[in-house]
């Protein structure tokens, strides 16, 4: 407990001058007696220019009118409370702009009469980030409505296509059936995207389940998978174990599935195929981790566009995919507050790094 | 195997067009009903309502394919009501939806739904969803014996 006699008036004005919020007190008159630093800021005026000056100088001008009425009601019954409970408060600027304020209130009793001092801030910004948060639920359910509801006629569009191809196919002749043939393939690759999309607004809902994991054991087990669906290719596995992280068990694989089903694609072309999961140095990041492999690698000038959805480096006949994999990887990725980056060159195989709380490997 | 019925609960049109045609060229000869919403399948089942319905008249269904996303009646509640009444309690449930929602998968199992197959866009990988569905339901899974559950549970406390 600091005692208050151990503070000289001088550290008490320093504290009130220092205030994270604008301080303005005034006199029983309404006259303003005293404001600090992050007053003058935060209203864009000197203090010497409102010193002395009434009060309402920094109230909106629609509110202003009733303003010293209200202030009058104070002072007859002061205690300490937030300023107009429930209404949108705002103050004024010296340039007459108005910003969205909230405001507490204290009165103190001195020699010369009651003193009120209020605490205002800003907080143009908080509104405004509430509004983006309802803005982007709004935005992901739509996305979830909407992707599913266009699953619908594109089974339609593929289906008749099939139709076609199957009942009419003499008439359409060959290059009919091409046509028909492509309508197929093209359908089921949007429904492919419009997949990625439900997953994407699935992934912004959901909640994160953190837990301890050991990422090293997850990677072991996907390239025991994937080396069981194609058990024709020899490829070398290095795997790090083991490597604990505080993750969503769930979403955490889908990354190392994602980063590792990619490695063994882009190495098909080798014989001597190796991928590697590991841990690099971090600073005091507390996981930063990467999947190389030795494969057909990348063109260092589009890295940035790899993390974007549906953009793909490699033509469709060599490797197939719909490129969404290292979309939802940075996703995933930033949604543990990391992030994502990759390193590589054509034919020189290729590295993915990310960091599940946001600071960079060293 | 004759006089069973497939009852199909479906309010999209082509959907329904090509559910019936996957049926046929997977050689299920078995009878198709549709009902396009929620309300139309309870009737069909139940006779409820104007009391116009099939009710007891005819054979319950041998196998039920439900929407969950269904005009009037939801599929979800169409399940649910089905459940409580032990005339259709036993009777085979596959939902066949676009969803592949987390809630509908579990709502569906909550409620009684046998089996959840997610329509695939491309045709002739639903088609083989609808061919593996009927294999499986009509030719070898073993429904519930012509003599009912009640018969069953006679027999137990013999």
């Amino acid at each position: 407990m600091i005692q208050l006699g151990a503070l000289s008036d001088g550290t008490f004005a320093a504290l009130v001058e220092e205030a994270p919020d604008a301080m303005v007190c005034i006199a029983a008159d309404g006259r303003i007696v005293l404001v600090n630093a992050e007053a003058e800021r935060l209203f864009g005026y000197e203090r010497t220019e409102l010193i002395g000056q009434p009060v309402e100088i920094l109230v909106p001008d629609a509110a202003r009118a009733g303003h010293p009425g209200h202030r009058a009601g104070y002072i007859a019954s002061p205690r300490h409370r937030p300023m107009g409970v429930g209404l949108p408060l705002a103050g004024r600027r010296r340039d007459a702009s108005a910003f969205p304020a909230e405001i507490s209130l204290s009165a103190i009793g001195t020699d010369e009469g009651i003193l009120v001092a209020a605490a205002i801030r800003d907080v143009t910004d908080r509104l405004r980030l509430k509004d983006l948060e309802r803005a982007s639920q709004g935005l992901e359910s739509f996305i979830y409505s909407v992707s599913h509801d266009l699953r619908a006629p594109l089974r339609a569009l593929s289906g008749y296509s099939e139709v076609l191809l199957e009942d009419f196919g003499e008439v359409l002749g060959e290059e009919g059936r091409g046509h028909a043939e492509r309508i197929v393939a093209v359908s089921e690759q949007m429904g492919q995207q419009i997949d990625y999309l439900l997953q994407y607004s699935r992934v912004s809902r959901a909640e994160l389940h953190l837990q301890p994991v050991d990422l090293g054991e997850e990677a072991a087990r996907i390239a025991e998978e994937i080396q069981r669906r194609e058990p024709g290719r020899r490829v070398s596995f290095a795997i790090e174990q083991p490597v604990k992280a505080l993750a969503d068990r769930r979403l955490i694989r889908t990354v190392l599935e994602n980063l590792i089903d990619n490695a063994w694609k882009f190495t098909s072309g080798r014989d001597d195929a190796s991928i590697e999961f590991g841990t690099a140095p971090s600073g005091d990041a507390a996981m930063c981790c990467y999947v190389r492999d030795n494969g057909a690698g990348f063109d260092s000038a589009y890295a940035g566009k790899l993390f974007l959805p549906f953009q793909r480096l490699h033509a469709a006949r060599d490797f197939p995919g719909t490129g969404t994999g290292l979309a939802s990887v940075r996703q995933i990725a930033e949604r543990h507050g990391g992030r994502v980056w990759a390193e590589g060159a054509v034919g020189a195989g290729a590295t993915f790094y990310f960091t599940l709380d946001g600071k960079e490997c060293t | 195997m004759t006089g069973r019925t497939i009852l199909l609960v479906e309010d999209n049109p082509d959907d329904e067009a090509l559910t019936l045609r996957a049926f046929k060229k997977s050689n299920i000869s078995d009878e198709i009903v549709v009902m396009r919403d929620g309300a139309a399948a309870l009737e069909y089942l139940f006779g409820n309502g104007n009391g116009n319905g099939n009710g007891d008249a005819v054979p319950y269904p041998a196998l039920i394919l439900l929407d969950l996303n269904l005009p009037k009646v939801g599929g979800l509640e169409v399940l649910h009501t089905m459940r409580a009444d032990e005339r259709t309690q036993m009777i085979p449930v596959v939902v066949l939806t676009s969803s592949k929602l987390d809630e509908d998968i579990l709502d569906s199992y909550r409620n009684g739904a046998n089996a959840y197959v997610r329509k695939p866009v491309k045709f002739s990988d639903f088609a083989e969803a609808v061919r593996a569905v009927g294999a499986f339901w009509l030719l070898l899974n073993e429904p519930v014996p012509a003599s009912g559950p009640e018969s069953i549970e006679a027999g137990h406390e013999q």
